[in-house]
């Protein structure tokens, strides 16, 4: 946007949290559109999602009023709109409806990008949708059935002062045939925000509390009587067991025959109410309550759930009981613009600990300080400060590496994170290609890395888009193959060892190598010979390579290679590796392998030539003496045999143009490092020795050379670069794609 | 006394911006034996080299990578990048950190640094002066006057810094 070009001097550190706390509401608003959309298809509505989604979008226009975002106010002013409608019941939930909201979200993601400085501001996009929402807004329904309450005997002062909403809630409930029930509790003024939310709390998995109203009788200075309204399916005896608060009388509220509306149907569902929104020439305004006019009880404190919704500000309603009003308020749904920047959130007692670990930490500077201090006045010999110190140094690495490892704890985030994202573009994607897809997901409470769980989002988002466009068939076709109508993709993640996998599984038509072969013949990525060499894992590993996104030959392939180069390059960048298995007809399975943290690592020195180098210890499973009369060269490549088996090796001295050093027949060492399930030996001339240590990133100017995850600084300011072993497995042993990437303009000077 | 101090400042100034308009601050180092300058603005730092890790496979004209304040800093020798004959490291050799565009820094790896040029526009001929089509990188000579003969190569670091 304009405006976030121009002044990003002072307000930085503001803006960003404003960006960081705005994707997150966004990132909500797209959970709650995912329940609701999961309730539509079950037909049950939670008018409780609706709200949130209401008050994230309510939230979200006063942050971008806030900060000037003048699109994204815009956009918030008329999806509340829309929104308010939907929680009054003017208009009701539909796959359209949900739709426009779903797009909505992805709107505001692209704004939000665009604040940020990445990307184009979408006005167009957001000029037509607001057009689609205008539309929608004046597809409001009449409401209807606003005759069905005079069936039940209730209060008329208490009908006249519910809210509009409240209103469209108890139709409702009545509509869907729940009894309704009148509770009168007393409480301490005291204790009544607890009190209050004990009994909501007991009486939620029960049914709907519409109203909750001061009664004006019973009070006195202390305590003060509220009469709740409760629809709900529950019999009049499971509540008043389930209900069980001190000062509580609950009577089920009567019917009252003289209206005749057949009595004996639990709540005859009225014509109006449950037919789809009405026609657009219907849009007259929304009917006013029957009960307006009714004098109010002026004792009566009308707790207005939704204080900041314009629509309902009523002068009349003065809060007498001002203390229960409040304890009221804070109890209902509130939209205050509470901090929902969750950016960091971190477990008290995991700080706790991190503290008390410093306090030890403390304690040894204490006792360091003290020796220094005996050790200037002489007090002591050599052996004894050695003695000393020894000990004084092991307490201090056991603090540092409990702080180390808290610190870790501290930035794991569940994978679940990125999951929910996910949900949504398989729900917009199935939608977009009209195929039925379900997707099951296990292991979202693995745990990794936050920076590993931002930057994954994005491939994983091409594989799923990739298995729905390409893997899974369309309804028809599965019928005719005897697969169920609605295909599956499962998003499985679990830990192993020191890495995370993550599977993408479709149940969809698979790959079939053949085809992959020949177009890559076609595109010359390999020759004929060669393509007889590959091996089914490398044939598969060709959807990955850039060359593969080009339209002809994805339709040959069945689409198959659309941003996955793309998601195969980003995952590589986070140390990770991607395998692909595939049966025709069966399914696909993608298998991505990550490290759990990027942060601090254990790696393994070596020297290759006069220079250090850390491979880090994650992927490596031994190291061995190499015996050269193991080594064998086959198809041009060196093998060594361990314990019977065959292991290619890479001679790194030579792959990095390192000088020799002088005294050649040396003896070496084979570092066995392991990514996957490929396994490969890196030849060094000297095991250096184990070490933590904290990575940092190659600056952009060399993010063009490969090989290297980034680089530490050892103590004595010396640099050691780290391997990025995954990336150097994948270039020795798929010399296919390092061919074809050679040609690509590449910064290697080999 | 303020008063005197303050007019003996004002007339400082009003001397310098007489000179010739505004002035701009140029740092200027030895390239093999060539006076080279850039604005001070875009120098944070001069540092000693410290030990540089080499990065195998790195374009010819990086020389390797520091750590300034654990942050990883790609050093360029310059030499290298115009093609100009190499010296050793000796103990006048300096790394000039400077901004690389992107929030990246880079360091420069120079044999010497001589002084900072504070060059009027009319001190700074433009680069076609040498005839011919120049490389992006030189934007001028500066001739600064007062320094009789000395002739600085004006760079703009921008092209240097993208990499080949």
């Amino acid at each position: 946007m304009g405006e976030a070009g121009g002044g990003r001097e002072g307000g930085d550190k503001a803006r960003d949290e404003f960006l960081s706390e705005a994707q997150e509401l966004v990132d909500g608003l797209g959970r709650d559109l995912l329940v609701l959309d999961q309730g539509l298809k079950r037909d049950q509505v939670d008018a409780e999602v609706i709200n949130e989604v209401f008050r994230a979008v309510h939230t979200l226009k006063g942050l971008s009023g806030l900060f000037g975002a003048a699109r994204m106010a815009g956009l918030s002013h008329e999806l509340e709109d829309v929104l308010d409608d939907l929680r009054l019941g003017r208009i009701e939930v539909s796959q359209a409806v949900l739709d426009t909201l779903f797009q909505a979200v992805g709107l505001y993601g692209r704004i939000l990008a665009a604040e940020g400085g990445e990307g184009a501001d979408p006005a167009e996009e957001v000029e037509q949708f607001l057009l689609a929402v205008g539309q929608l807004s004046q597809r409001r329904g009449a409401g209807g059935g606003a005759g069905v309450m005079a069936q039940y005997d209730l209060d008329p002062g208490l009908l006249g002062v519910l809210t509009e909403y409240e209103e469209h809630r108890l139709r409702a409930n009545i509509q869907q045939g729940q009894r309704l029930y009148r509770i009168r509790v007393r409480f301490s003024l005291a204790t009544i925000d607890s009190a209050l939310d004990d009994l909501k709390a007991k009486a939620r998995p029960h049914g709907e509390i519409i109203t909750y109203l001061p009664t004006g009788s019973g009070s006195d200075i202390d305590t003060v009587e509220l009469e709740i309204l409760l629809a709900s399916r529950a019999s009049l005896e499971l509540l008043r067991s389930a209900i069980t608060v001190p000062n509580v009388s609950l009577d089920e509220v009567g019917r009252r025959a003289a209206h005749g509306l057949s009595p004996s149907t639990p709540a005859p569902p009225p014509a109006g109410a449950t037919s789809p929104p009405a026609a657009l020439d219907d849009a007259g305004p929304p009917p006013t309550t029957a009960y307006g006019a009714v004098s109010r009880d002026t004792h009566s404190v009308p707790v207005d759930s939704y204080p900041s919704t314009p629509r309902d500000a009523s002068p009349s309603r003065v809060p007498v009981a001002s203390a229960a009003a409040r304890g009221a308020r804070a109890a209902g749904p509130d939209l205050s613009l509470r901090s929902v920047s969750q950016t960091v959130r971190v477990d008290i007692r995991k700080l706790d600990r991190l503290m008390t670990v410093v306090g030890e930490l403390a304690i040894v500077k204490t006792a360091i300080g003290e020796l220094a201090e005996r050790v200037r006045g002489r007090a002591v010999d050599a052996r004894e400060v050695g003695v000393e110190l020894a000990r004084l140094n092991r307490t201090f690495d056991r603090h540092l590496a409990q702080m180390q490892g808290g610190i870790l704890e501290v930035r794991m985030v569940p994978l679940g994170q990125a999951f929910d994202k996910l949900a949504r573009v398989v729900r917009q994607i199935s939608r977009e290609h009209s195929k039925d897809v379900n997707l099951v997901i296990t292991g979202a409470e693995t745990e990794i890395d936050k920076l590993i769980v931002e930057e994954l989002s994005d491939p994983l988002m091409h594989m799923i888009r990739n298995a729905i466009d390409h893997g899974i068939e369309t309804r028809d076709e599965r019928l005719r193959v005897g697969k169920p109508p609605v295909g599956t993709i499962a998003l499985n993640a679990f830990q192993k060892g020191n890495h995370v996998v993550i599977e993408v599984e479709d149940d969809g038509r698979g790959m079939d190598p053949e085809v992959i072969l020949e177009a890559a013949i076609r595109r010359g990525v390999v020759t004929r010979d060669e393509a007889k060499e590959l091996g089914l894992r490398e044939v598969f590993g060709l959807v990955f390579m850039p060359g593969f996104t080009t339209k002809d030959v994805a339709t040959d392939l069945s689409g198959r290679g659309v941003g996955l180069d793309v998601a195969k390059t980003n995952i590589a960048k986070l140390g990770g590796v991607v395998d692909i298995a595939s049966d025709v007809g069966i399914g696909t399975k993608m298998t991505i392998t990550l490290p759990i943290t990027l942060a601090i690592i254990s790696v393994l020195l070596v020297e290759i030539g006069p220079r250090l180098f850390a491979i880090p210890l994650a992927n490596v499973e031994e190291a061995i003496a190499l015996d050269p009369t193991l080594v064998r060269a086959v198809e041009g490549r060196e093998v060594l045999t361990v314990r019977g088996a065959s292991l290619p090796i890479c001679r790194l001295a030579r792959m990095f143009g390192v000088p020799h050093r002088e005294r050649e027949r040396a003896r070496a060492f084979v570092v066995l490092a392991q990514v996957g399930n490929r396994r490969l030996g890196f030849v060094v001339d000297e095991l250096v020795g184990q070490q933590d240590i904290v990575i940092k990133p190659l600056g952009k100017s060399l993010a063009r050379v490969r090989g290297f995850a980034g680089a530490t600084e050892l103590g004595d300011q010396r640099v050691a670069l780290v391997l990025d072993v995954a990336s150097l497995l994948e270039e020795v042993l798929a010399p296919a794609e390092t061919r074809f990437l050679a040609s690509a303009p590449d910064g290697g000077r080999g | 006394m303020a008063a005197l101090v303050k007019a003996r400042a004002e007339r400082r100034a009003m001397r310098r911006a007489g000179e010739g308009g505004r002035r701009v601050e140029y740092l200027a180092f030895l390239l093999a034996g060539e006076l080279y300058a850039v604005a001070m603005a875009h120098v944070a730092e001069i540092r000693r080299p410290p030990p540089i890790t080499e990065v195998p496979r790195a374009p010819s004209t990086v020389l390797g990578v520091i750590s300034v304040r654990g942050k990883l800093v790609t050093v360029i020798d310059l030499r290298r990048r115009f093609q100009l004959p190499e010296t050793p490291v000796d103990r006048k050799t300096r790394i000039l950190l400077a901004d690389g565009g992107a929030g990246e820094q880079i360091g420069l790896l120079v044999d010497e640094v001589q002084q900072v040029w504070r060059l009027a526009a009319d001190e700074i001929e433009p680069a076609s002066v040498l005839g011919g089509e120049q490389p992006a990188h030189i934007v001028g000579i500066g001739r600064p006057a007062g320094a009789s003969g000395a002739i600085l190569v004006l760079l703009d670091l921008r092209p240097i810094l993208e990499l080949p």
